[in-house]
């Protein structure tokens, strides 16, 4: 069974239709990297997956359950799903580590000191342990993004969302998070990431797939898609993102 | 402070104004001043706590709060912002039905408009939190109520400090209205020194002391809440987001 599964979701802005009818999934382990225009949904389609946005039809299952109705325990859904934004969003009167324990102790309800050992773990499989006392503003952006992506593998998430995550970041910066990414993907974590790092996407993404307009216009495995894109958009788009190398901001 | 102290002594010839003899009135009256600026302190607190509490999660519900709580908080706020204190007052006291003593009174007046002014500082300050925080608190599994308490309002109190202080300062010196509802606070005190019969002549000497007093106390307070910005700061660079 998948563990992720859009059938048919749908949603609007007011008069706008942000998702028209996106209809895919993806099984346990998998790493699917959506690409796309600017304004084509991919952040939508994102956070819909953790009710930050709610769809206006279609249904989006986890694990075979359907977790877009209006009994879904919305809490216990982001505690299985963790989400990287791209704007990091630590939280700032927290260190490091005090950023990683606050979900473990008021969500999991572990004990001071267990979430302090867990954290330290979690900061340390981010390469950040010896950052764990400095607070967000006096870490660069790349360790920010590595605190967030602690934070969130704190949970014991099924699935991982990531936002843009290098999107902010300066081009020397990328590379640190890149890493971790890669480190998680071959753990064998599910994640759906959107993100415009072909180089990411060439060699850690099952499968890619390129959205225009709420729609998925193409999705196929990485090699195939950016070598012979089979529609016209999806090849446009890649070639405007290439002579940019690869970056969008 | 020294053209003040020599006038006291009267050696600028003055002394019609400002007598020896006034002082040393103020001086064996001093326990007695200081008892009703004791007073002062007692319920600029009770009204500054009233305040807190009231203004605090009125703030929240006027940022986090939805349908008719909302603008019942709102048109509270409106209210008691609108309202001259004296005339505040004039309910908690005059018009009160249930019989409560001067200080119950004024800590009722006092406390609930600052209460209506302390939940714009607070609602301003969480309002300058970014969505972001709120959105990253849900993301991991917290209810809203969790995200408020932990991750919002901790930033939102440090930034409120500054409207804080100047809110508490007013409502220091405000206490002084409660003259009007006969409280013995410092000022009422004041005043009943100087009415004594004979004693005219000390007004100006008994008001300065009592000013002097009133000033004391208001930048002991804002030092204090400086002191506890400085604890309780955060390295902020400004762009975290």
């Amino acid at each position: 069974m998948s563990l992720l599964r859009f059938e048919d979701v749908r949603q609007s802005y007011g008069a706008e239709e942000v998702l028209r009818g996106i209809s895919f999934e993806m099984d346990r382990g998998d790493v699917e990297v959506v690409i796309g225009p600017s304004g084509s949904g991919k952040s939508t389609m994102l956070r819909c997956v953790n009710r930050l946005t709610e769809v206006d039809a279609g249904t989006i299952y986890l694990d075979g359950e359907a977790i877009t109705t209006p009994d879904t325990d919305v809490n216990d859904l982001r505690r299985r799903v963790g989400m990287v934004f791209q704007d990091f969003n630590l939280f700032a009167h927290r260190t490091a580590l005090g950023n990683v324990t606050l979900g473990l102790e008021e969500v999991l309800d572990y004990p001071r000191e267990e979430a302090r050992t867990e954290a330290m773990a979690q900061l340390e499989r981010v390469g950040l342990a010896d950052q764990a006392d400095s607070y967000p503003a006096e870490l660069s952006g790349g360790q920010k993004q590595r605190v967030g992506i602690a934070r969130a593998l704190a949970m014991d998430p099924e699935l991982m969302l990531f936002d843009e995550p290098t999107s902010a970041l300066d081009p020397e910066l990328i590379g640190d998070v890149l890493a971790v990414m890669r480190d998680l993907a071959e753990e064998g974590m599910t994640m759906l990431c959107v993100t415009h790092e072909m180089g990411f996407a060439r060699s850690a993404a099952s499968t890619v797939s390129f959205l225009d307009g709420g729609q998925v216009v193409e999705r196929g495995p990485p090699a195939r898609l950016f070598e012979s894109p089979a529609n016209e958009r999806t090849g446009e788009f890649l070639e405007r993102l290439t002579s940019l190398h690869g970056g969008e901001q | 402070m020294t053209t003040v102290v020599a006038l006291a002594v009267g050696e600028v010839g003055l002394g019609v104004v400002l007598q020896a003899g006034d002082w040393a009135f103020v001086l064996r009256n001093a326990e007695f001043l200081l008892l009703g600026a004791g007073i002062t302190v007692a319920l600029t607190l009770t009204s500054v706590l009233l305040g807190l509490l009231a203004g605090l999660p009125a703030g929240i519900i006027e940022v986090y709060g939805s349908g008719a709580v909302v603008g019942a908080v709102s048109r509270l706020g409106v209210l008691f912002r609108g309202t001259p204190l004296l005339v505040i007052l004039a309910f908690t006291f005059f018009v009160n039905p249930v019989n409560v003593g001067a200080f119950e009174a004024a800590t009722l007046g006092l406390g609930l408009r600052s209460a209506a002014y302390q939940s714009q500082i607070f609602r301003g300050a969480i309002q300058s939190v970014s969505e972001g925080q709120m959105e990253a608190a849900r993301s991991v599994g917290m209810s809203q109520v969790e995200a408020i308490r932990h991750v919002i309002v901790p930033q939102a109190l440090r930034r409120s400090i500054p409207g804080f202080q100047n809110e508490f300062t007013i409502v220091l010196k405000d206490t002084s209205v409660a003259f009007f509802i006969g409280l013995a606070e410092l000022l009422t005190r004041g005043f009943n020194l100087f009415t004594q019969t004979g004693q005219s002549t000390a007004i100006l000497e008994v008001v300065l002391a009592v000013s002097l007093v009133y000033f004391v106390l208001t930048v002991a307070t804002n030092q204090g809440l400086d002191y506890l910005g400085r604890r309780f700061a955060v390295p902020d660079s400004g762009g975290e987001r």
